[in-house]
């Protein structure tokens, strides 16, 4: 971690109609900085990461990316929101892979679209990304005849062929079946390892305590807490921070949990 | 019956000839300005928005035939003299326009939003997001309708022979009514009608298979 902040998010507010997400969040991430936004569903945890990139438009406040300027209400200019969005990569919850298209090519059409690389340049690099997750048996197949674990890695693939400077990651591994969980999580733990700056949503928090070094707790439309991963995590401060840990942590006594423990699940 | 056919045989075939040039002029006219009918009305702009919805509710609702005449009769009146085979493909051009308008944009709006997200957080453009990402995945849901649509617009280029174009119909016509045989000529056109539509429908279908399978 280095002193440069990278994401600079300032009074962040978002609504949709008459809904409001969250109102005035602030959160700055440096450069090499792992981030992991945890809460309850619903609380704007993906739209807050979605912001980032401009995927979601937001109403108040700005965010300062790499250097690019980003404010509510104001359309940023199309050439470079797509400069901005070259530079941070982002993984779905639902993989999102091209169905139509094979991982080689799926890895391979943003640099050469975006970039305007030339192919036998970006197919070494995706070669190399495939290797890296043990992948590189499947670059001709077409996603859908790939696990869900196999398309995640691949999604990251895609998104690193871009060389980004930024991953944001939106609950990565909550669609895989929990065998699958683990693959996805040793590939992002190594991007971390390498220095990738990160805003990463999870529900895993044993993940995020060993992985992030900050953790920011969401709750009631803003950022409740935000800390060192293990403080926060181990002995958070606040009160809806503290009321939302014993919830995960210790499903059993929750009432959410015990209506799962009576449906037998 | 037979021999009737053969002896009016080389008048068909050059109906033949005029009914599939008339198709496909028209099928190229529908599908460009269907497909910017479609664009249209998602680029969320107003004026386009609204242009291309009324264009398209409003031209869907009036019979062919009718849109024919207009074209040819009406617009004659109004000094815009267009030949009959101009008329014809304007006609079936721009209504069919409207039908393959609405297959298009209900196939890129049933494209997943998360495709288009992926594409754009990589930071392509809004073109190549449609070109490389969108179009190919509406494809398949375009097809089916749209072979379909055309089955029907060959069929209503039959409506061409009322403004002098002389295609099949008009050959088909003209022939019974020289041989006092109309059920046998236009038993034949029929058929050939019908053969058109078979050899097309056939041909997309296995394309569609064929796109389909190396998809796996
Ligand atoms: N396109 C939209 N239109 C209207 N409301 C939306 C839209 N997207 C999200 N919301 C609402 O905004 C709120 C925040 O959603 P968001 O997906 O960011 O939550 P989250 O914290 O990521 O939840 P989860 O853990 O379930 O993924 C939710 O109440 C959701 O219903
Ligand atoms: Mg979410």
């Amino acid at each position: 971690m280095s002193n440069d902040v990278v994401v600079d998010i300032k009074g962040l507010a978002k609504h949709f109609g008459d809904r409001v997400v969250f109102d005035n969040v602030s959160l700055a991430v440096h450069k090499s900085e792992v981030v992991a936004i945890i809460g309850p569903s619903g609380v704007g945890k993906s739209t807050l990461i979605r912001c980032v990139n401009h995927l979601h438009p937001f109403n108040a406040g700005t965010i300062d990316v790499l250097g690019y300027h980003l404010q509510g209400d104001v359309a940023p200019s199309k050439p470079m929101l797509r400069e901005l969005r070259s530079r941070v990569g982002m993984v779905f919850q639902t993989f999102n892979l091209f169905p139509h298209l094979t991982v080689l090519d799926n890895i391979i059409l943003g640099p050469i679209e975006v970039k305007r690389l030339p192919r036998a340049q970006v197919t070494e690099r995706a070669m190399d990304l495939l290797a890296m997750m043990g992948l590189q048996q499947r670059a001709q197949m077409y996603p859908k005849r790939l696990s869900g674990g196999e398309q995640q890695r691949v999604a990251i693939c895609r998104a690193l062929a871009m060389e980004p400077e930024i991953m944001l990651f939106d609950e990565p591994t909550s669609m895989l079946d929990p065998e699958l969980v683990g693959e996805v999580l040793e590939a992002i733990r190594r991007l971390a390892k390498q220095g990738m700056t990160m805003l990463l949503v999870t529900h895993e928090m044993m993940f995020a305590k060993d992985v992030a070094d900050t953790v920011v707790v969401m709750a009631d439309h803003t950022v409740a807490e935000r800390g060192p991963a293990r403080q926060v995590l181990e002995s958070p401060q606040t009160e809806r921070a503290r009321a939302f840990l014993r919830r995960v942590l210790n499903p059993g006594l929750s009432s959410d949990g015990a209506r799962r423990q009576r449906g037998g699940v | 019956m037979i021999a009737l056919w053969r002896q009016y045989l080389p008048q068909f075939f050059q109906g033949v000839g005029v009914t599939l040039e008339l198709t496909a002029l028209s099928l190229l006219v529908a599908l460009l300005f269907g497909f910017l009918l479609a664009l249209a009305r998602l680029s969320g702009w107003r004026g386009l928005v609204l242009g291309a919805t009324v264009y398209t509710e409003v031209i869907r609702a009036i019979p062919v035939l009718v849109l024919l005449f207009l074209a040819y009769y009406s617009l004659a009146q109004a000094g815009i003299k267009l030949s009959g085979m101009t008329a014809a493909v304007v006609t079936l051009g721009g209504f069919y326009a409207t039908l393959y308008g609405e297959i298009f944009r209900g196939a890129i709006l049933g494209v997943d939003r998360g495709q288009s997200e992926a594409a754009l957080a990589l930071g392509m453009n809004r073109r190549t997001v449609m070109r490389k990402i969108v179009l190919p995945q509406a494809f398949f849901t375009i097809l089916p309708p749209a072979t379909n649509q055309l089955s029907n617009l060959i069929k209503d280029t039959s409506l061409v022979f009322t403004v002098g174009v002389t295609d099949l119909m008009f050959q088909a016509y003209a022939a019974s009514s020289a041989t006092f045989q109309p059920m046998d000529m236009l038993l034949l056109a029929g058929i050939v009608y019908f053969v058109f539509y078979l050899v097309l429908s056939k041909f997309l279908t296995r394309w569609e298979l064929n796109v389909q399978r190396r998809r796996g």
